[in-house]
């Protein structure tokens, strides 16, 4: 209060001299993240050339005119103009990260924006997405133009689905490599954990670069063929210890639930449709799928501390608690990270070493999915949750049951559909994993050499995950029989307790050796150069045993299941990938800049002969914007070419036929597979010795500009040719000529190509005003365009719940891969579809095969936009993204879609359908029958527009001396703009069934830094 | 530069010790040389689980798969009685799974018919694991290598005759083509009789008749043979009646078989102890768990909305499977074999195949004991009987019928007499001896054992309308189907696998 007074007086005093005098102003320039001085800030009076620099502590002195204005400028943030009003003009001066000479990773090294050579886009901690934020992909979505991030779902743990340029193959795995502070992470998640991306903290994520074509991603061949995302964690300080608290709490709420039929509905249609089985019907109005939902409430709390120790060591230390309810009951996800980051350096700075370890504990409670989600679709909305009559065995959960005979009975079995809550609430599935993620990298630089660095960088990802399901007393997965007990009150049993563990530990083990040689010139041709080469070296260890359990044919009671060959039923799987490499960088004239890069790999996957593959890669940049005629342009700030060709390698195909697929081995059969007495039985396993890399070769140009003064337009703009050449693919095995049906082979050829768009702009920007603007938009298609000797082949993935293994989706030259290939549905006057009446486009008088045709399930466009708004202490943000085109397959229509479904096939009981009336089905499906299930009736337009988030927040400078704090409200997947007449468009696979809904959560959050 | 030397030494040095990790091991599965090395029976443990691949579903239990597919839909017993039984006169599925609907309407065929799928993927699994385990009997020496080499060869000829059966054409694939990935030729009908021929006659010479629970003997190889010739006139067009015969005499009398006292402990829990049983395939509530194995049968067949299922030893039932007139109109009063049907509750007639009251479940095949007590499961523990003695007395019969060389009249009599008075049927005179009687008295014998649609194939009533049953041609009175249906079509999967395969004529 004393001050405030002190400031009004001075401020009366002030205004009668301001008119006539000049004034001298002072104060200090700090960094808003660090909060330690400025050396060398630049400020100039506006309109004059009077200026000055702050000194090493920051602070500057300078006499003005009344009403001048200051412009404080320094490289790598942004500038900032501020008119004079008193003696005192302290400022915190922003990082800019959207200048382009913001150091990127790029793999064995650095670079900067403006120097690389590929295609690279990085997106830092203020593009990403705000909010309920349970993993840090979440972060990432919608944000980088080519990276396509699908969710599984709404599941806390959902695996995300992330494809840079859509992926190159067909059976190997299509992910991105990741690669966390120099460690590349395991493709295999821990046992129980679906999505790795969980396993770190969002708030610990500083930047993500995103490598995309093969000049850029070469240098970490193996593993890099879908492209790299690079995730740096955030540093400490060389300045004073600072802190930060951050805490949200959100809540959380299913945004679209099935349209099925209510009660009254549904009595009214059994009466009307099929009134033989209305004597089945229940009196009781329920809507399963709210029984089994919930408002989920999360909270995520995060603290971390920079400082420099001794002086000497940056370091930071963080440490986060995240609480996730799934919006299905009991399905509860809770994680503990820590994270200690050190980067000392020695010897006048020639020996770096940055230390970083991540400490991840997690638990979460798997549910069914299948079962709760399924279940609350099929489930008779007649029937009540609760049964609390004394007969009851359920545990007071109601439950479809049948005599096993009417007029003597001895049995009462489960019948139909179980109750979907009791499945949920009396089974308990805590999966934990407890993770480290650690590395130790040294950089030394020769004192009797300084252009020559050599660098040590050993990695360690270690896991051990442990899973125990039990189920509660009187739950219905585990109601037995004695048999030695035929009265029907008392030779039920129910097993409370275990019925199945997995110990799982995961060991992955990485080495990078190499050696620098950078050499720059001061004048001269050649501006400076570097080369390096070395070694790299991964393991992957995975060793587990699972507790597996039955239940005894006479007396109902479960007991451990043994398995003689395999007592403890372990797994085992390694995979080795080594690596030789070597790359050059040279800058000619700092105008031109190329890189080329060789690499060897070896991987484990294949035998000997076909192990190795050889790798090249090369790339062009022109710096435009360095040549005479563009230096001094006034509208073009920046403006880079760049060519890019190289080729990478796949071998990962252990997701398809597991980490021995060259080899012929036995696998012993289990306890339950044995067949002649006496004997332990082996079975060969298929396997391919053939088997070796695919190859992709891609074509990369791009131009990246910067117009206008302070790069208010920036962007860039890639077009790239992609063609993958001995494709790893599951083929249908020639009948006969394998150990199985169908295995991996290298067949055929695949091509895309595509382009991106990313246009940021700076749309209003004065001292108490920014706006700002982002997109991208990016647009892919491949084709297949040689299978060898097969026409076409069924694709994972794209499963159609009409029986196990009928697939819709297909890999067919000349199309798109993963292509529904389906019958196009005829439709009366009215609009309604002809139940199984297709066109008969070869006019030969039968609708088979030959009348199918090919749609693309896979969207051609994506994009993401979105605007940051500052007016003085508020800030307001919000991200959209979507998709154009693709098709998601609506099975709910296929499931429960026709009019025969609702009464009982081999049970007793009704199954709930689609509400016929409000439009979600049609009355004509009656059955589901041979080509039914592949008419395009089922296929619909997936093209959506999601608002991912928009937030709101606050800001509160020294609310204590040297606390600034920022409080905010948000809102999640407010809304999606969609034709899709099912629940959610946005669906990986493009098969819409037992779907997890994604949530829509309101967060309010507060961060404080001190 | 030293320095240099040294680090450079130092990352070579590391990396020629690290590149052997490429080589990398797996602990759990095992290579050839480890499992002949680690057990001594190891040869017999290939040869459980090529057995096996008639029975389960894969070495992992019920829910692991050797081919694609659902894992219980997929084992070879379960496509035997979908293709042989569900397509006849016989039974009726309701489920109106698509697929298998198709099958019990004999109706709208095509290649994408998954069960057309799974049995051509099961044939061709086990014809290359018996490859495999032939040429891996090249390189070994074990005790009894003969009648393990006719073991594998009668149970690849056994694969091949499905394929001669079903599909009509396919591959000629042995353990001389390992490892040729060239798509290999179509070889016909023709070429695969010969084959299959010349390879089981190689396969009989080297076994005996010693009787071992679940393994083919000399007498299962003859009765496969047996088999083979007597539908030769559908399979080539040659009349080998006469070979037939010399085989199933071979199996009569030298097998050492005896028709068991009660026609119903073949089909029991414990018929493991059957006399009667020449070839079957084992099935263990425990240790060989299947959903294609006589699970599909006495499970498919049971529903409790009519039936006291536990009375069957059965603890699920899935309301499936139920027999039509076509079979229990068949039976005299007081044949025993007559009563193995659930009538209370069920329509004799079957006006809607997909109601489960509309015909009566056959309650041949049972879970529960003869003669000891066996606890209601889940799976089922009823061996399934694929050859026996009963079927080579018919078979007998109708080869002297069709006028086989060396056969005799009276014998045949004595053989069909013997088979119905088993089961309490009146015994037939001379004259009654037709071989439309004998297609009957296949049905009412060996019904739902996977032989029906090869029977009336044989017997000329499967395609056209001279014979009609409910639900043929999916209507309930039975109509005509054309005569291309005599074979199923060849799965759309085959034929993208291997160009040189062609489609069957009609589909």
């Amino acid at each position: 209060m004393k001050k405030i007074k002190q400031c009004l007086l001075l401020a009366v005093f002030m205004i009668p001299i301001g008119i006539f005098a000049q004034t001298t102003v002072n104060g200090t320039v700090t960094d808003q993240v660090t909060g330690g001085p400025l050396p060398g800030v630049s400020i100039i009076v506006v309109g004059t050339s009077t200026g000055t620099t702050t000194d090493f502590d920051g602070n500057y002195t300078l006499t003005v005119n009344d009403g001048a204005v200051l412009q404080f400028s320094y490289i790598g943030y942004k500038t900032v103009d501020i008119p004079v009003t008193g003696p005192n003009l302290d400022l915190v001066m922003e990082e800019d990260r959207a200048q382009l000479d913001e150091v990127v990773v790029i793999g064995y090294g650095t670079t900067t924006v403006k120097d690389a050579t590929g295609s690279l886009t990085a997106v830092t901690s203020e593009d990403f997405n705000k909010g309920a934020i349970v993993s840090t992909d979440q972060l990432l979505t919608g944000k980088a133009a080519g990276v396509r991030i699908t969710s599984s779902g709404g599941s806390p743990d959902a695996a995300p689905n992330i494809r840079i340029r859509g992926g190159a193959s067909l059976s190997a795995n299509n992910s991105p490599l990741i690669v966390i502070d120099g460690v590349p992470i395991d493709n295999t998640n821990p046992a129980g954990v679906n999505n790795p991306f969980s396993l770190i903290n969002p708030n610990d994520v500083d930047s993500f670069s995103i490598l995309k074509d093969a000049s850029a991603a070469a240098i970490y061949g193996s593993r890099a063929s879908n492209g790299v995302i690079i995730i740096t964690t955030k540093k400490g300080t060389s300045g004073g210890p600072k802190f930060n608290f951050s805490s949200n709490t959100s809540i959380s709420t299913v945004s679209s639930k099935i349209d099925l039929m209510d009660g009254p509905t549904y009595t009214k249609f059994i009466n009307e449709y099929h009134p033989t089985y209305a004597n089945l019907l229940g009196t009781s109005n329920t809507d399963w799928q709210d029984a089994i939902y919930r408002a989920a409430v999360s909270s995520d709390h995060n603290f971390s501390a920079r400082a420099n120790l001794f002086d000497k060591v940056p370091t930071r230390f963080s440490f986060g608690y995240n609480n996730t309810e799934g919006l299905v009951k009991t399905n509860d996800y809770e994680r503990y990270t820590a994270s200690v980051k050190f980067t000392p350096t020695f010897f006048d700075d020639h020996l770096k070493i940055d230390i970083n370890a991540k400490g991840i504990s997690s638990e979460k409670n798997a549910v069914d999915e299948g079962g709760a989600l399924g279940g609350a679709v099929n489930m008779d909305p007649t029937k009540p949750i609760y049964d609390n009559s004394p007969d009851n065995r359920f545990g007071g959960f109601y439950q479809n049951t049948i005599l096993d005979d009417v007029d003597n009975p001895t049995r009462l079995l489960l019948d139909g559909q179980w109750n979907p809550l009791a499945l949920l609430l009396q089974r308990t599935r805590p999966e934990k994993v407890q993770k480290i993620l650690g590395n130790v990298e040294f950089d030394y630089k020769m004192h009797f050499l300084p252009e020559l660095r050599a660098v040590l960088n050993l990695g360690l990802e270690a896991s051990t995950a442990d899973i125990e399901e039990s189920f509660s007393d009187n739950s219905l997965a585990t109601y037995k029989f004695d048999s030695s007990n035929n009265d029907i009150n008392t030779n039920y049993v129910f097993n409370p307790g275990v019925n199945y563990r997995e110990n799982q530990s995961i060991t992955n083990q990485t080495m990078d050796a190499y050696l620098v040689y950078a050499k720059r010139y001061e004048e001269g041709f050649l501006t400076n150069f570097d080369v390096q080469g070395g070694y790299s070296y991964q393991n992957f260890r995975n060793d587990g045993n699972k507790e597996e359990y039955r239940y005894n044919n006479d007396t109902g009671i479960r007991e451990l299941q043994i398995d003689e060959q395999n007592p403890n039923n372990r797994y085992f799987n390694e995979l080795n990938l080594q690596s030789f490499f070597g790359r050059t960088n040279l800058n000619l004239l700092d105008k031109y800049l190329v890189t080329v890069s060789f690499r060897a790999d070896g991987s484990s996957l294949f035998s000997k002969d076909n192990r190795w593959g050889y790798f090249p890669a090369a790339a062009l940049a022109w710096k435009v914007n360095e040549e005479d005629f563009l230096k001094d342009s006034q509208v073009i700030n920046d403006l880079k070419l760049r060519l890019g060709w190289g080729k990478t390698g796949q071998q990962d195909i252990t997701g398809a036929v597991g980490f021995y697929p060259s080899v012929p081995l036995f696998e012993a059969g289990s306890s339950t597979g044995q067949y002649l007495q006496g004997v332990a039985l082996y079975s060969a396993k298929p396997f391919n010795e053939d088997l070796t890399w695919e190859k992709t070769t891609t074509y990369n140009a791009g131009i990246d500009f910067g117009l206008f003064e302070n790069r208010l337009i920036n962007g860039s703009f890639d077009v790239f040719y992609r063609e993958t050449s001995d494709l790893l693919a599951k083929v249908p095995v020639a009948p006969g000529q394998g150990l199985t049906d169908s295995f991996v082979k290298n067949v055929g050829e695949t091509e895309s190509k595509g382009f991106e768009v990313i246009l940021n702009a700076t749309l209003l920007s004065n001292e108490s005003t920014n706006l700002e603007f982002y997109s991208n938009l990016s647009y892919s298609r491949a084709e297949v365009t040689n299978l060898q000797d097969v026409t076409r082949i069924s694709a994972d993935g794209s499963g159609i719940p009409t029986g196990t293994g009928v697939n819709i989706g297909y890999h067919t030259v000349g199309y798109q891969p993963y292509s529904a290939w389906v019958f196009r549905q005829l439709y009366d006057t009215a609009g309604n579809p002809i139940h199984g009446a297709f066109a008969d486009f070869n006019g030969d008088g039968i609708t088979d095969n030959d009348d199918r045709y090919f749609k693309s399930l896979r969207p051609n466009w994506t994009f993401g936009f979105g605007f940051n708004f500052n007016y003085n202490k508020f800030d307001l943000s919000t991200s959209f993204r979507g998709q154009i085109g693709g098709q998601v397959y609506n099975s709910r229509r296929l499931t429960s879609g026709w009019v025969d479904k609702a009464v009982p096939n081999n049970s007793n009981s009704l199954s709930n359908v689609l509400d016929f009336n409000s439009g979600a089905a049609n009355y004509n499906f009656v059955n589901i029958q041979g080509n039914v299930p592949f008419s395009d009736y089922f296929l619909e337009d997936a093209t959506f527009l999601r608002c991912e988030n928009i937030v709101l927040g606050y800001r509160l400078d020294d609310i204590l001396k040297n606390t600034s704090m920022r409080v905010y409200g948000a809102v999640n997947n407010p809304f999606i703009i969609t034709n899709y007449s099912g629940q959610d468009p946005e669906n990986f696979n493009a098969i819409d069934n037992n779907f997890y809904p994604r949530p829509r959560s309101f967060t309010l959050g507060l961060s404080v830094d001190f | 530069m030293k320095k240099i030397i040294l680090i450079l030494f130092c990352i070579l040095a590391s990396v020629q010790g690290c590149t052997d990790d490429l080589n990398t091991e797996p602990l759990v599965e095992q290579s050839l040389d480890d499992l002949l090395a680690n057990d001594p029976d190891a040869v017999s443990g290939i040869l459980s689980r090529l057995y096996a691949s008639f029975a389960l579903s894969g070495p992992d239990g019920p829910s692991s798969g050797d081919i694609s597919g659902d894992t219980g839909e997929s084992p070879f017993l379960r496509g035997i009685i979908n293709l042989q039984d569900f397509t006849a006169d016989g039974m009726k599925n309701r489920w109106g799974d698509d697929g298998l609907d198709q099958l019990t309407t004999t109706s709208d065929w095509d290649e994408n018919n998954k069960f057309f799928g799974y049995m051509y993927n099961r044939v061709y699994y086990t014809i290359p694991q018996a490859n495999n385990l032939l040429s891996v009997l090249n390189s070994v020496s074990i005790d009894g290598q003969d009648q393990v080499v006719g073991e594998v060869k009668f149970l690849r000829g056994l694969a091949y005759y499905y394929l001669i059966d079903t599909f009509g054409k396919g591959v000629l694939v042995t353990e001389n083509e390992i490892g040729v990935s060239a798509p290999l030729p179509e070889a016909t009908r023709a070429e695969l009789f010969t084959f299959v021929e010349n390879d089981l006659l190689e396969a009989e010479a080297l076994m005996s008749n010693t009787k071992s629970y679940g393994r083919a003997n000399k007498a299962a190889v003859q009765m496969l043979l047996a088999k083979l010739y007597l539908n030769a006139e559908v399979y080539i067009g040659e009349d080998r009646y006469t070979e037939a015969l010399t085989f199933i005499k071979k199996v009569i009398d030298e097998g050492g078989y005896t028709l068991a006292p009660d026609f119903v402990s073949n089909f029991s829990g414990d018929n493991d102890a059957s006399p009667e049983i020449i070839f079957t395939l084992i099935a263990d509530s425990e240790t060989s768990q299947s959903y294609g194995n006589t699970t599909y049968i006495v499970n498919g067949s049971m529903g409790t909305e009519t039936m006291p299922i536990i009375n069957f030893g059965a603890a699920e039932g899935w309301s499936g499977h139920r027999a039509t007139k076509a079979w229990y109109g068949l039976y005299d009063d007081n044949d025993d074999r007559g009563e193995l049907f659930w009538t209370e509750g069920h329509n004799y007639e079957m006006a809607d195949y997909k109601a489960w009251t509309d015909g009566y479940p056959s309650v041949k095949f049972r879970n529960s004991g003869f003669s000891t007590t066996l606890p209601a499961t889940t799976f089922s523990s009823t061996d399934f009987p694929l050859y026996r003695l009963a079927d080579a007395y018919l078979i007998y019969a109708e080869c002297v019928l069709r006028g086989a060389a060396g056969g005799d009249a009276a014998q045949a009599l004595n053989y069909v007499n013997a088979v119905r008075e088993r089961s309490n049927a009146n015994a037939i005179g001379s004259s009654e001896l037709t071989l439309d009687f004998i297609l009957d008295e296949r049905a009412r014998e060996l019904n739902l054992e996977g032989q029906r649609r090869t029977d009336l194939i044989r017997f000329g009533k499967f395609t056209g309308n001279s014979y009609v049953w409910p639900w043929k041609g999916n209507t309930a009175q039975g109509t005509s189907i054309p005569d291309y249906y005599s074979l199923f079509p060849i799965p759309l999967s085959a034929l993208e696998a291997n160009p040189n395969l062609n489609q069957n004529p009609g589909f």
